[in-house]
């Protein structure tokens, strides 16, 4: 699982373009790192991408820190399973 | 490897649903029959009161769809946008109007005569809506939105909203950068009656998606509609200091 928590840290730093050591797993990405909330959206779009699996957009006002992130892939990649 | 990223926003926008026949009977009112004289009194009004001057109307595609997208600081804008462009363009136009003015119901009205409305809320939820829009721009129609998502408090340029360039890449279809002039000047927010004065509505040059499509292929999504909405920005911003169209 800190795998997963890596490869997520790394694709979410990607796209916020934050470099990971620089990315509080707790801190609100949106308020924090000023990113706007489509970029959160493309967040989601990644994950739906990466694991194949079918996140909901409502999702996106779910997440708002790295380890929320990280916590909703863990959800949706378990359920696909 | 592809960082194409569009199939999860296509699906967010439903791109690829058919529309249904008649969906843009949805957006259309009775209120419509007081069209004409609302736009004969503003023609008036726009030859004398206003002193309005039309610019580049020959750079609006011939036939929609197409996305018009001008600055806003006044509630003058739209109407001065849908007298510049005549009515024939005027009955295909689609114009998202934000919530907060949408729901007072004096407004409304007003908006419902003068145009064909769809409510956005752009704050909270404006899937909804751009998923209506993408049913608009698929049925032929085209939409009027405010890349700034609210009027300007100042006068100046707020930032663009990348909602924009997501409506415009994902529906393949043109955006024609407008920067309206004097209207501020004229009737600021807050007040609710114009001042006579001088409103320059000007037309720049289509931004086309070709070059955008093709980039979707290797960058991910969300930075392709950022860069179509940074070249509006810098059409419309171009526009307003007076420079030549680009």
């Amino acid at each position: 699982m800190a795998e997963l928590e890596q490869e997520i840290k790394a694709m979410v730093s990607k796209i916020i373009k934050i470099d990971e050591s620089k990315i509080d797993p707790d801190a609100n990405i949106f308020s924090e790192y000023g990113i706007d909330s489509l970029l959160g959206v493309e967040i989601l779009a990644g994950l739906d991408k990466k694991y194949g699996i079918d996140v909901p957009e409502q999702k996106v006002r779910e997440i708002k820190t790295l380890n929320d992130i990280v916590k909703l892939a863990r959800e949706l990649i378990s359920k696909k399973a | 490897m592809s960082e194409d990223t569009s199939a999860y926003w296509r699906k967010l926008l439903r791109v690829d649903e058919p529309a249904p026949e008649g969906f843009l009977k949805e957006f259309r009112s009775p209120l419509e029959m007081f069209r004409p004289l609302f736009f004969a009194i503003i023609n008036l009004l726009c030859r004398s009161y206003f002193r309005v001057k039309v610019a580049g109307l020959e750079n609006i595609p011939k036939t929609p769809p197409y996305i018009i997208a001008p600055n806003h600081s006044s509630a003058l804008d739209q109407t001065m946008v849908s007298y510049a462009i005549g009515r024939e363009r005027r009955e295909q136009l689609y114009t998202l109007a934000v919530k907060h003015f949408y729901d007072r119901p004096v407004a409304r009205i007003f908006m419902k005569i003068a145009a064909n409305v769809m409510r956005i809320d752009s704050e909270k939820d404006f899937f909804p809506a751009l998923q209506a829009a993408v049913k608009v721009l698929k049925l032929g129609g085209s939409i009027y939105i405010n890349p700034e998502g609210t009027r300007s408090q100042s006068g100046e340029l707020l930032p663009f909203r990348v909602g924009v360039g997501m409506l415009a890449v994902e529906t393949e279809v043109p955006i024609v950068p407008v920067y309206i002039e004097g209207t501020f000047k004229s009737m600021p927010p807050g007040k609710y009656f114009p001042k006579p004065g001088k409103i320059t509505v000007n037309f720049g040059k289509p931004i086309y998606m070709d070059e955008y499509i093709k980039r979707k292929q290797t960058e991910m999504a969300y930075d392709v509609y950022k860069a179509v909405t940074d070249e509006l920005f810098k059409r419309v911003s171009s526009m307003k200091i007076g420079k030549k169209d680009i």
